[in-house]
């Protein structure tokens, strides 16, 4: 369990949490578990599995398909939804390119954490968007 | 004339309801949901040449044809045509990019708009409607990387 005001600060920068207010910021930082990865750990695995939904705090991932990299994430970005919301493996693997630091949520527990923070499910709805804007692009 | 048209074509809740329905963002979307965005959506009718949506102006929300057409152009080239049950300005309904081409109606032409405000509006009270329309993406997603690799 991480709920520092230290990491409610951090929280607060990140555009995922920004319409949160603080008590939504403690309990955010209470239903995430903080976790660190060595360089090379591949949170998520193509075709495999491995769960959860993560946010990025410190540090960088690759997502690779196919073993091409398609895409770096960093600090406020997070992933892994959208394998629990269909149910499915991950399509990606995503590798720790360094050392890393991640809120993280089981997949069981993403549905009631979207329905409880609308404006966060917003935030992911916007940001998904985006994502299929690019992909869309990349694929022409 | 033209008023008198769009009177006798108005559209109940329930057939409003049913056009939005078809939208792949709203798949799964409980009914009830629907039935509020049906609410909020508004019947307007375009003259033949009416823009519906300009090309470089931010989205801010997104139609579906109920009758006539619509021509989508970039500049001077028409790149497609659309037609009664066809939607625009599904992902701009949510992310508010500028728009990539302008849609013309051809001919007189009546659509079913949904701004953004009441859509956002709506996620807000009813979260289940937004993982409704998250499930969507993410499955449109998929897809769209799914055919980019086989």
């Amino acid at each position: 369990m991480a709920d520092s005001d230290e990491l409610i600060d951090e929280l607060a920068k990140l555009a995922l949490f920004a319409d949160l207010d603080e008590p939504q910021l403690r309990a955010v930082a209470h239903i995430f578990e903080e976790a660190w990865y060595a360089a090379d750990t591949r949170l998520l695995r193509q075709g495999i599995g491995g769960s959860g939904f993560y946010v990025i705090l410190e540090g960088e991932v690759a997502v690779v398909i196919d073993g091409e990299e398609r895409a770096r994430l960093t600090r406020g970005d997070y992933f892994g939804e959208v394998a629990i919301l269909l149910g499915e493996r991950p399509v990606a693997d995503v590798v720790a390119q360094g050392p890393l630091r991640v809120l993280h949520l089981a997949g069981q527990d993403l549905h009631s954490f979207l329905l409880t923070y609308p404006r966060v499910t917003y935030r992911v709805l916007v940001e998904q968007t985006r994502r299929l804007r690019n992909a869309n692009r990349w694929r022409r | 004339m033209r008023g008198a048209i769009v009177a006798s074509m108005a559209l109940g809740t329930t057939e409003k309801a049913e056009l939005l329905g078809h939208s792949e963002l709203f798949e799964g979307a409980p009914p009830t949901a629907l039935e509020r965005l049906a609410e909020r959506a508004g019947e307007q009718s375009f003259a033949d040449g009416e823009y519906l949506v300009r090309q470089g102006q931010a989205g801010t929300g997104l139609w579906v044809i109920v009758s006539g057409g619509a021509r989508v152009v970039r500049g001077s080239e028409e790149l497609s045509r659309l037609g009664p049950g066809q939607f625009l300005g599904e992902l701009a309904v949510i992310d508010q990019q500028p728009r990539l081409a302008s849609v013309v109606a051809a001919g007189p032409t009546v659509a079913l708009g949904l701004a953004s405000w009441d859509l956002f509006a709506e996620v807000e009270k009813d979260p289940e409607l937004a993982a409704a329309m998250l499930r969507g993406l993410a499955h449109r997603l998929r897809q769209v990387i799914g055919e980019a690799h086989h």
